[in-house]
């Protein structure tokens, strides 16, 4: 899973170079592509998080100091994946809790005097398809559209399967977790990032995938792709970003089987 | 030298036994475990371990920090399995070192030692890559029935794997458990090998998976009070710092799987008790790469879609 630059020579006939050392990324065609893998986040911070995000549950493992960047100079937009954001969704879809098989059993349980039942999505599904921004502090002030964030259009355009799946040296590769769960033995809550630069072109794929043992699957990817152009001064770049969302029951899976 | 010590050093090396030698040792190691109580009796002094799962060369640097058994006393508290790549290795060794000395280490159940979770998270896997045949799983999940289900140090200081349960008030109320069966659904043993304390409650809260309790602080200050204990001591939780007190010192849970899954970054915890049961938290950090015999590859870059 450890990520890194390629080649010099490949990197070199691409008019790209990595970064600085103690970073990790590439600039090319403009862009400045960065990633950061930390450990988890520590009691203290957890606490903090927990008072911003208004909650007393968070994953067992939030890569809180971890992110993916992709920073587009001339218009200082960013396009970054953080666990933060992707929480603050996880709080705002608030999804009703996902029962497992034990539970059945467990109602027949005799109730201990004080209880009470905690209805959170423990299963930390969020909507979360990136966070965008434009960086103010360039050495070039954006012209126009400084003050507003970058929004996405709806559009008849496609990802370019076909062109993706050339093998186009890669120049920069890197996979970052953002925040993991092991639903307490229970299955998996996983959202990653991963990206590939090559020399015509950038695509990354933000997944979250979650399982419950004996109860269901549920995927939500977005993937992002983004073609280098030389001639796009001043203009924002094209991003083309698709979403997909699939669930199904550990049953109807089974039946397929 | 004897085939147990032989077969110790050898497991030391990371080097599994052969099929026969595991069947051998079970069958020894059971004669053992069948005669401890469910609440084991355990001498100070003593050093605590939370999960390993599975992180062979982890722990051998938990036994680098705390001292190599049967020199040091040793109370692991469940979940030697799982997760990790070397389950068969680890939970071999911790055994090997139970059927020579039995005195100088204690082994109690954690919710991973069950025939259902190594299923799921580990252990039936590496079991059938490394033998080719389900047979030592087979006869290390014999051997989880047999694990003790708690600890006693001297009176003070209960030991489990998961927490606290609302069918139990009393330790003669784990004693009376029959603890030799696959770990149940629910009830009063499944509890103590999954249950987790929470802050946000008072009394008992239900998981939102609707199976698995949560305990508050005034259950644990009712259970120490009840039994004469000064605090517990448990483990199955994920904590970065290694350790974590809860509810005014009366609960700590302990974690010894440094970079857990190799890639968390977090160090891990030991706790020593003296002969007067002063503690003392060990912090240690995972092996060095270099001391874990295989070479750190970086995987080829993926042409994902």
């Amino acid at each position: 899973m450890d990520g890194g630059v390629g080649a010099e020579k490949d990197l070199k006939e691409a008019g790209a170079e990595a970064l600085p050392v103690g970073r990790c990324g590439i600039r090319i065609k403009g862009w400045t592509i960065e990633s950061c893998k930390r450990p988890i986040l520590g009691s203290l911070a957890l606490r903090e998080w927990e008072e911003k995000l208004g909650t007393s549950h968070l994953p067992e493992m939030v890569f809180g100091e971890s992110f993916l960047n992709l920073v587009h100079m001339e218009s200082g937009i960013k396009i970054h994946f953080n666990a933060f954001d992707a929480l603050k969704g996880w709080k705002q879809e608030s999804l009703p809790p996902v029962e497992v098989p034990a539970a059945a059993n467990w109602k027949f349980r005799s109730k201990p005097f004080q209880q009470i039942i905690l209805d959170y999505d423990y299963t930390f599904t969020t909507p979360y398809s990136g966070s965008e921004t434009i960086e103010l502090n360039h050495e070039k002030p954006t012209s126009r559209d400084a003050c507003h964030s970058p929004k996405w259009d709806d559009c008849e355009e496609r990802i370019d399967v076909v062109a993706l799946s050339s093998k186009e040296p890669i120049l920069f590769y890197d996979e970052v977790i953002l925040y993991e769960d092991e639903l307490a033995d229970n299955g998996i809550s996983l959202l990653t990032v991963k990206v590939r630069v090559m020399p015509s072109c950038w695509f990354l794929l933000l997944r979250f995938w979650l399982r419950v043992d004996g109860v269901l699957m549920r995927l939500r990817d977005s993937r992002f792709y983004c073609v280098f152009s030389d001639d796009n001064d001043g203009r924002w770049p094209d991003v083309l970003r698709e979403s997909c969302w699939r669930e199904a029951t550990i049953g109807s899976l089974s039946v397929l089987a | 030298m004897s085939d147990l010590d032989r077969q110790i050093e050898q497991l030391k090396r990371c080097e599994p036994l052969k099929e026969s030698e595991v069947k051998a040792l079970c069958l020894k190691a059971m004669e053992i475990l069948v005669e401890e109580g469910n609440v084991q009796r355990v001498d100070a002094p003593v050093t605590i371990c939370g999960d390993i799962h599975g992180q062979f060369y982890d722990m051998k640097e938990l036994f680098k920090v705390g001292g190599d058994c049967p020199k040091t006393n040793y109370l692991f508290l469940g979940d030697f399995v799982d997760r990790g790549f070397y389950s068969v290795e680890t939970f071999l060794l911790l055994l090997a070192l139970k059927v020579r000395y039995p005195d100088r280490i204690t082994l109690i159940r954690g919710n991973h030692e069950s025939r259902q979770i190594t299923q799921v998270y580990g252990f039936y896997d590496e079991c059938l890559r490394k033998y080719g045949s389900v047979n030592v799983w087979r006869y290390c999940t014999d051997i989880f029935d047999y694990l003790s289900l708690s600890a006693l140090i001297e009176n003070k200081i209960f030991g489990v794997h998961g927490g606290l349960s609302p069918n139990i008030t009393t330790l003669d109320q784990i004693r009376t458990i029959d603890r030799k069966q696959e770990v149940p659904h629910d009830g009063a043993m499944c509890d103590l090998l999954w249950s987790d304390p929470e802050d946000s409650v008072e009394g008992w809260g239900l998981s939102p998976r609707g199976a698995g309790y949560l305990f508050g602080a005034n259950v644990v200050s009712s259970f120490n009070h009840s039994n004469n204990i000064d605090y517990i001591c448990r483990a199955h939780q994920l904590v970065m710092e290694g350790y974590k007190w809860m509810f005014n010192n009366q609960i700590v849970t302990v974690w010894s799987a440094p970079n857990y899954c190799y890639r968390c970054g977090n160090v891990a915890a030991i706790l020593e008790l003296d002969e007067n049961l002063n503690k003392q938290f060990r912090v240690f950090e995972a092996a060095p790469q270099e001391a874990r015999g295989v070479p750190s590859k970086k995987p080829a870059p993926d042409y994902f879609l």
